[in-house]
């Protein structure tokens, strides 16, 4: 046993002697390759016309509903107008990262220094998208977002090579709903009702602030589990509660249809209902049918405004998809798509920094969500509407304008230093003082 | 599901030595394999194939902590994504507040010794199922603060920019660094289990009863055999925040420890390299073949069942197992009347040779 045991040792040590030994002496000289530059960092027009896109989108695992409609808008905007902008080519590259962060990153890395290409485009949840960008940030690569609603991405952790190209903050797109409800509402009390994490603590910031800054009154913050199945309990809890308006926010999926058919089970009455982008989307309309014409919410993307950009948007997508409407995530994709088109038939072809630049010095008038452009810290700044469902000729649910707020911007009526100095927002902190 | 994994403790590539020259050829095989390894940066791959390597070995120190304790303690955890996260939150954390690279590594050590003590604690009076479900609410429980404490942790924003040591700043260096951790971790674990305390241990997990009788504490055993898993799970974390440079809830999800559990089943439990080989088969699926085919995660599970149905000691124990009974045969063949029905050829205490001997008749 002894002899075993010293043995084992023994060459154990050796073992990892020798590692020890062969690693210093090979790391004493760098191999071929770790030497060479990083991909060259933001050039004008050169070798011809040819963009390269990585698009990271969560494909499979649990969100790839969205994952795939985010591609699909994409898609569908260089399907309908053909991948080329003025002689400049656009091929993409789509990786699955599964929404899973670590995934994401090794396919960000993938696509800058295997397939070389000139940005990336996405990926969609939050914590992914804050990985990425702080990768190709330090890689000088530009980075696009169609749909991640984290207000971080452009506020603490802004940086001049990220964009957010097709959807707004938590916080800023619901913003607007709270003045809304406070104003031409004619609410005073509030209860709201948002999902516990990040994106609802920040949609539910953007509604509270916006009711109390125009001088509603939040009686009560209730906050539902992402996983939560039966919102019975809580319904109760809102009746209790007694406040003039309910504004809910889900994170999209099935808490929407399920919250609403608990609250309209009750008898409740659904004019008093405010909710945010994701509870009231396409999903929910398909699912709940004619029992919610009528009903309200929030959003910075409305598929039923009278805009030719909009319809055009929404019969293609109507012929792609078997006669569905587009969502939210449909529509960043595209928006992102005709956004980097109109920038190139304005600059010819930019990458890198140049390319950032040129997307936040513009201003898109007739994109499908408004006239929208962007602030310093890269954030689009557009019109955030009031929306109510209604149905349309060919059977289809809408939502519909029935108020729009323009040129909405992520601060909430604070300096951008006011609001950078603040805690990140979070059950405790909702903004208010 | 526990059962099944004890029962593959038959399958031991190092075990007591049998034969100096089973000996010679695996220590052979593993100074091929290192060799190989340091030379991968040389070989013309590409910085995203190194950081690759990276992955693989990062996940493979983290499947080692796993397999250290199912192999010798009968004991599958499903919460060991949560050590490790819990220690690369501390340092993240450290690094948020300013302090530089040296102090993370102490407040991540702090972190890890204090979630292991916290499972160990919580699971040393349990085994089998029930084991593997307090390590589970563990890990949840661990996912929850991660996910809810969010002044601290980001919430599920996670913490970016985490910095590693300026030395270890390019991928390769850095990937030199994640190999010789590797290497040390696992020959650390390795002399563990050949220690009279993995032998112990693997006395509990065949016998508790029995144990106890003879008077070893086997709580303590427990404790300690989770305490040093818990370690090694902890530089696991920490390695892999300062691969990414990025922590968030998801690396303490559950997901993340059935990921783990799946590449030690497919490597194989209680072999050297099984997490090595289980890790660069999950990474490669998830990172490299999701490239090509859209349901990856199919293939990922067809590849397990496979595994599982035909291969059930892993990939690494059934290619030993092959190897040792084509050994056998030839053994056999060449002397029929010599030690045919296992008994004497094989020392005694060495299951493998007396299972080998039952089999093929």
């Amino acid at each position: 046993m002894t002899s075993m045991k010293t043995r084992g040792r023994r060459s154990a040590l050796a073992a990892a002697g020798i590692a020890a030994i062969t690693a210093l002496a090979l790391t004493a000289c760098a191999p071929p390759g770790a030497s060479e530059p990083a991909p060259s960092a933001g050039s004008e027009g050169e070798e011809g016309g040819a963009l390269k896109v990585g698009f990271i989108s969560p494909t499979t695992g649990n969100f790839a509903v969205a994952g795939q409609e985010m591609v699909d808008g994409w898609n569908l905007y260089w399907d309908l107008n053909g991948a080329e902008v003025d002689g400049i080519t656009i091929e993409t590259i789509v990786e699955d990262d599964a929404g899973n962060p670590e995934t994401s990153l090794t396919k960000a890395k993938k696509l800058v220094e295997q397939d070389e290409v000139d940005f990336i485009v996405g990926p969609l949840i939050a914590n992914t998208a804050l990985a990425v960008a702080a990768y190709t940030a330090s890689v000088d690569v530009p980075n696009l977002h169609p749909v991640a609603a984290s207000d971080d991405l452009t506020q603490r952790a802004a940086n001049d090579l990220t964009v957010r190209t097709g959807s707004m903050g938590g916080s800023q797109a619901n913003y607007p709903g709270g003045e809304w409800a406070a104003t031409d509402g004619g609410y005073d009390t509030a209860v709201t009702l948002c999902a516990d994490y990040a994106f609802g603590w920040e949609s539910c910031a953007g509604f509270v602030q916006g009711f109390t800054q125009n001088g509603g009154e939040v009686v009560e913050q209730i906050w539902f589990p992402n996983t939560t199945t039966d919102f019975s309990t809580y319904v109760s809890q809102i009746q209790a509660a007694g406040a003039d308006v309910v504004y809910v926010a889900t994170a999209g999926g099935a808490p929407g249809p399920n919250f609403l058919n608990a609250y309209l089970g009750l008898g409740l009455d659904m004019d008093d209902l405010l909710l945010n982008c994701c509870a009231a989307d396409q999903g929910t309309l398909r699912t709940m049918g004619d029992q919610i014409v009528g009903l309200k919410s929030v959003s910075y993307w409305a598929e039923g405004r009278d805009s030719e950009a909009v319809a055009e948007f929404v019969d293609a997508y109507k012929e792609f998809a078997d006669g569905k409407v587009p969502g939210a995530y449909v529509a960043g994709g595209y928006m992102t798509a005709s956004l980097v088109a109109s920038v190139l038939a304005e600059r010819g072809l930019v990458t890198g920094e140049d390319l950032v630049s040129a997307i936040t010095e513009y201003t898109f008038e007739d994109s499908i969500f408004g006239r929208v452009s962007w602030d310093d810290y890269n954030q689009m700044v557009g019109p955030v509407y009031v929306r109510e469902v209604t149905e349309g000729d060919d059977g289809n649910f809408y939502n519909t304008p029935i108020a729009t707020f323009e040129d909405v911007d992520q601060w909430l009526g604070r300096s951008p230093e006011d609001a950078l100095a603040q805690p990140t927002y979070s059950q405790s902190f909702q903004g208010l003082e | 599901m526990s059962n099944r994994i004890v029962e593959t403790r038959t399958v031991r590539t190092f075990g007591p030595p049998r034969r100096d020259r089973v000996q010679l050829t695996n220590m052979a095989l593993l100074a091929l394999l290192l060799v190989a390894a340091i030379a991968l940066p040389y070989l013309g791959a590409s910085g995203f194939m190194v950081s690759l390597a990276s992955t693989i070995l990062i996940a493979a120190t983290l499947a080692s902590s796993v397999n250290f304790l199912a192999g010798n303690g009968g004991m599958v955890s499903l919460g060991h994504a949560g050590i490790a996260a819990a220690s690369a939150y501390g340092a993240g954390w450290a690094s948020q507040q300013g302090m530089d690279p040296g102090m993370q590594v102490l407040v991540a050590l702090g972190m890890t010794l204090l979630a292991s003590f916290l499972y160990g604690l919580l699971s040393m009076r349990t085994s089998g199922i029930y084991f593997l479900m307090v390590t589970l609410a563990v890990g949840m429980l661990i996912y929850g603060l991660a996910f809810r404490l969010s002044s601290v942790t980001g919430g599920e924003n996670g913490i970016s920019g985490i910095e590693r040591f300026e030395w270890l700043d390019s991928y390769w260096t850095y990937y030199y660094f994640v190999l010789g951790v590797f290497v040390l971790a696992t020959a650390a674990l390795w002399i563990v289990s050949n220690s009279p305390f993995g032998a112990s241990l693997r006395g509990i997990r065949d016998s508790e009863s029995r144990m106890r009788s003879l008077g070893y504490s086997v709580r303590s055993y427990k404790l300690g055999a989770f305490m040093i898993s818990g370690s090694v799970a902890g530089l696991a974390g920490l390695l892999a925040v300062w691969h990414t440079h990025f922590v968030s809830p998801s690396s303490a999800g559950v997901d993340r420890s059935v990921h783990l559990i799946v590449m030690v089943i497919l490597g194989g439990v209680g072999t050297l390299l099984g997490p090595l080989i289980g890790a660069a088969v999950v990474v490669m699926v998830e990172n490299l073949l999701s490239s090509y085919v859209d349901r990856w995660p199919t293939l990922l599970g067809l590849i397990f069942i496979l595994v599982i149905l035909f291969a059930r000691a892993g990939i690494a124990g059934s290619a030993g197992k092959l190897f040792r009974r084509l050994r056998a045969r030839s053994k056999a063949a060449s002397s029929p009347e010599g030690d045919a029905p296992g008994g004497a050829a094989a020392p005694p205490g060495d299951r493998h040779a007396v299972h080998q001997g039952k089999d093929p008749q």
